[in-house]
C-alpha cells in the first residue's frame, strides 16, 4: 500500500527526494549559518584567550618572585610587601555566608513556590519579582547592604561607627544579592522533576513532604547544587557592593597570614574587611605599574584560581550526586 | 531496591543541610564570641584606629599604620581612601579616629564637626608639589603662568607640536610670555595619577571651565605612570616641557631645569624649592593634612599613640609615600600642634 502511494507520486516530488538524497545540491544558507555561529564561538574564545594571556603574563612573574609571600602576606602601600591574604579570607568567608545564608532560605523559598503554593495571580506576580530581582545592578544590593546590615543592624557587631562596616554585613550583602538567583535555578531544577514521579508516589499514598524528601529533591539535586555553587562563584566575583559597603582599600592590621586557624576564624565576620575583587579594583587604579599591572593581575589570578575552584567542585558534587541516582 | 537508593540519598541530603544549619549557627556563636574577646583588648588599651578620606594621602597613612604594627602588635588599624570629601563625612559624623586630607577643611564640614560636637586637631604632614621642567639646554622659556600651562597643555591645545602655536590662546587670556619657535615635546603623568589631578585642578580648571572647556589637558603627550621615564623624556630633548611630583625633579637634580610658574599673568614667578613649596608661594603646590578626633585620642591610649608614632617618623614616612617633607620647623609645628591639642 505504501509502496504504491511512492510509485504514483508526481514526478516533482522524486527529483526533490532524489537530490536530498544525493546530497548534489550545496546547502549554501546553512553553510553559511554554520560558519557565523563558529565565528560567534571563535570570537568569543578569542576575547578570553587575550584576558588570560595578558592577565597571566602580567601577573605571574609576581609568583615566581614572590610566590607564597604574595599569598600570604598583608595589604601595604608597598608594592613589594603587599599581598592578599586577606582578601582571600574575606572572599572565603563571603562564599561561607552565601552558603549558609543563601543557599537554605533560596532552596525553601523554591520548594515552597513550586511544589506548596497555588499557582495564582499572586505567585505568578512573586514569580516575576524574584526574576527581576536577580537583573538588579550590584550596586544597588550595595547600598541595601549598607541601610541594612550596616546602618541599621550595625553590621552585627555591636559597634556604632566606621567598624560597623564589618564582614559580617558585607556576606549578608552578597547572601542577598545571589538569592534569587537562587531561587530561580533550584525552581527551574524542580520544575524539570517528572510529573510521573510525583504521581506515582502520591498513587501509592505518600504524603506531599514525602513526595518532596523522597522523590523530588533527590531528582532535583543536581540542578539545585549547580545553581547554588555558580551563584557563590558569582557572589565571590563582586566588587561594586562590597564597595559600597565599605570595604578597606589602604591598609588593614587584621587577618593577614593563610594559616588555617586564621582563614577560618569566625571572628573576621566582626571585623572591617576586604575581599580579592575589591583589592583587585583598588589595585588597578593605583599609578605604580607595580600595582596596577603585576600585582593587581596577580591578585585577578587567584581570583581565578578560587573561582574554578568552586566550579569543579559544583561539577564533581553534581556528578557524583547523579551517579548515586543511576546506580 | 530502588527506593532504599532514593532514600539514601535524601537523607544524605537532609543530613548535608543540618550540617550546613548547624554549621550557620555555630560560626554565629564563634563570631560573637571573637568579638567579645576583641572588646576586652580594647578595654586593655588596645582600641581601633580607622582612617579614611584623600586617596592621595592613604599612601602615607597605610605606610604609618604598617610601621606602627610592626612595634605594637593587637592594635587594629584600617586605613582607607574614598576621598577628602567623603572622608570628613565620615569624620564630621564621628565614625572615624583620622581623616586623611589633600585640602583644608571646608566650612560646611566644619560646620557639620560642630554640629556634631566632633573636636579635631589639624595637622599638616607633607606637600603635594609639582614641578614644571624643561631641558637644561632651553634658556628661551623663564617663566610660565596658568595661562601659558593651559595654552600649551589644555583641552585646546591638542596638536600643537610648536611652542609658539599655543601663544593665541595665551595672549588672549592676558599672558604676556614670549612663546618660542621652537619644537613643543610634552610628558606628563597619565590620567590614572593623582599628580595628574593636582596639576589639572590648581593649574588648568579654573581657566577651561572659563572657556566651557572639559578640566582635562590633551591627550596627545608622552605620558607615562613613571615619573623616572617622565624626567628622561624632558632630558632627552632641548625644547621639551613635563610636569612631575617636585620629590622625581628634585631628584634629577641638574639634568633637567625647573621653570619657575606664576598663579596668573603678570604675577610673581616662583622657583619650586622645599621653601617656596613650604611657605605656599609656589602655586602649585597643596598641602596634605590628617585630622585627628582628639575626644577620641582622649579616650583611646593606641590612638594617641599611633599620632605619636606618625609624627616621630614624618619625615621617613612622606619620603617613602613619594611626597614633598615639611621643612624642619613646620614639622615642630605641627609636632606642637598635635601636643597641645
Amino acid at each position: 500500500m505504501a509502496l504504491t502511494t511512492i510509485s504514483s507520486s508526481t514526478g516533482a516530488v522524486r527529483g526533490s527526494v532524489e537530490r536530498a538524497l544525493r546530497g548534489a545540491r550545496v546547502d549554501v544558507r546553512g553553510r553559511l549559518f554554520e560558519a557565523a555561529l563558529l565565528a560567534c564561538l571563535l570570537l568569543s574564545m578569542l576575547v578570553l584567550g587575550v584576558l588570560l594571556h595578558t592577565v597571566v603574563t602580567d601577573g605571574m612573574p609576581v609568583y615566581t618572585e614572590r610566590g607564597w609571600e604574595f599569598l600570604d602576606g598583608a595589604l601595604s602601600s608597598s608594592a613589594s610587601r603587599a599581598g592578599i591574604s586577606q582578601g582571600i579570607v574575606g572572599s572565603f568567608w563571603i562564599a561561607a555566608g552565601v552558603v549558609v545564608l543563601a543557599v537554605p532560605v533560596g532552596v525553601g523559598a523554591a520548594i515552597y513556590l513550586e511544589e506548596y503554593a497555588p499557582r495564582n495571580r499572586l505567585t505568578a506576580f512573586i514569580e516575576l519579582n524574584v526574576r527581576n530581582l536577580a537583573g538588579v545592578p550590584s550596586v544597588v544590593y550595595g547600598l541595601l547592604g549598607l541601610a541594612i546590615f550596616v546602618e541599621a543592624l550595625g553590621g552585627f557587631s555591636g559597634q556604632s561607627d566606621v567598624d560597623r562596616r564589618t564582614l559580617a554585613a558585607a556576606a549578608a550583602t552578597l547572601a542577598v544579592l545571589v538569592l534569587p538567583i537562587v531561587v530561580i535555578t533550584t525552581a527551574e531544577a524542580i520544575r524539570a522533576v517528572p510529573r510521573s514521579l510525583r504521581e506515582g508516589a502520591y498513587g501509592v499514598g505518600a504524603t506531599r513532604w514525602e513526595v518532596v524528601r523522597t522523590q523530588v529533591l533527590p531528582y532535583a539535586a543536581p540542578g539545585i547544587l549547580t545553581g547554588c555553587l555558580l551563584s557563590i562563584a558569582r557572589a565571590v566575583g563582586e566588587a561594586a557592593p562590597l564597595i559600597v559597603v565599605g570595604a578597606v582599600t589602604g591598609f588593614l592590621s587584621r587577618g593577614a597570614g593563610l594559616s588555617v586557624s586564621n582563614v577560618v576564624d569566625p571572628g573576621h565576620l566582626t571585623e572591617r574587611f576586604v575581599a580579592l575583587p575589591t583589592i583587585v579594583s583598588h589595585w588597578a587604579k593605583l599609578p605604580e605599574e607595580e600595582f596596577k599591572v603585576a600585582n593587581s593581575s596577580a591578585a585577578i589570578l587567584a581570583m581565578l584560581a578560587f573561582v574554578l575552584l568552586v566550579n569543579t567542585l559544583a561539577i564533581v558534587l553534581r556528578n557524583r550526586v547523579e551517579r548515586k541516582r543511576s546506580t | 531496591m530502588q527506593s532504599t537508593r532514593q532514600r539514601r540519598v535524601a537523607w544524605l541530603s537532609f543530613a548535608l543541610a543540618c550540617g550546613l544549619v548547624a554549621a550557620a549557627c555555630g560560626g554565629d556563636d564563634d563570631g560573637d564570641a571573637g568579638a567579645e574577646t576583641t572588646e576586652v583588648d580594647g578595654g586593655e588599651g588596645g582600641g581601633s584606629i580607622n582612617i579614611s578620606g584623600s586617596s592621595t594621602v592613604e599612601p602615607i597613612s597605610s605606610l604609618a599604620a604598617e610601621a606602627f604594627l610592626a612595634e605594637n602588635e593587637g592594635v587594629e588599624i584600617a586605613v582607607d581612601g574614598p576621598g577628602t570629601g567623603d572622608g570628613f563625612e565620615l569624620f564630621c559624623n564621628g565614625e572615624t579616629e583620622i581623616s586623611d586630607a589633600s585640602r583644608p577643611i571646608s566650612e560646611e564640614e566644619v560646620a557639620r564637626c560642630e554640629e556634631n560636637g566632633v573636636e579635631y586637631v589639624e595637622l599638616q604632614i607633607a606637600y603635594d608639589g609639582m614641578a614644571v621642567m624643561t631641558s637644561v639646554d632651553n634658556d628661551q622659556v623663564e617663566c610660565l603662568n596658568f595661562a601659558d600651562l593651559y595654552a600649551l597643555v589644555g583641552p585646546e591645545s591638542e596638536g600643537f607640536t610648536n611652542w609658539s602655536d599655543a601663544q593665541a590662546i595665551a595672549t588672549e587670556l592676558g599672558s604676556d610670555t614670549r612663546l618660542p619657535d621652537a619644537e613643543l615635546v610634552l610628558a606628563g603623568p597619565g590620567t590614572e595619577s593623582g599628580t595628574y589631578d593636582s596639576f589639572v585642578e590648581i593649574a588648568l580648571e579654573g581657566y577651561a571651565e572659563e572657556r566651557g572647556q572639559e578640566a582635562t589637558t590633551r591627550t596627545d603627550y608622552a605620558s607615562s605612570a613613571d615619573d623616572n621615564v617622565i624626567v628622561a623624556t624632558v632630558e632627552s630633548s632641548p625644547t621639551s616641557l613635563g610636569w612631575v611630583g617636585f620629590a622625581y625633579a628634585e631628584e634629577a637634580g641638574d639634568t633637567v631645569r625647573t621653570i619657575p610658574i606664576a598663579a596668573e599673568p603678570g604675577g610673581e614667578c616662583v622657583e619650586p624649592t622645599p621653601e617656596t613649596i613650604s611657605d605656599g608661594s609656589y602655586p602649585l603646590s597643596r598641602p596634605l593634612f590628617i585630622y585627628v578626633n582628639t575626644a577620641k585620642a582622649q579616650e583611646n591610649a593606641a590612638l594617641a599613640d599611633f599620632v605619636d608614632f606618625y609624627l616621630e617618623n614624618l619625615t621617613e614616612l612622606v619620603e617613602e609615600g613619594g611626597y614633598v617633607t615639611l621643612p624642619d620647623d613646620q614639622v615642630e609645628a605641627t609636632r606642637e600642634a598635635w601636643a597641645s591639642r
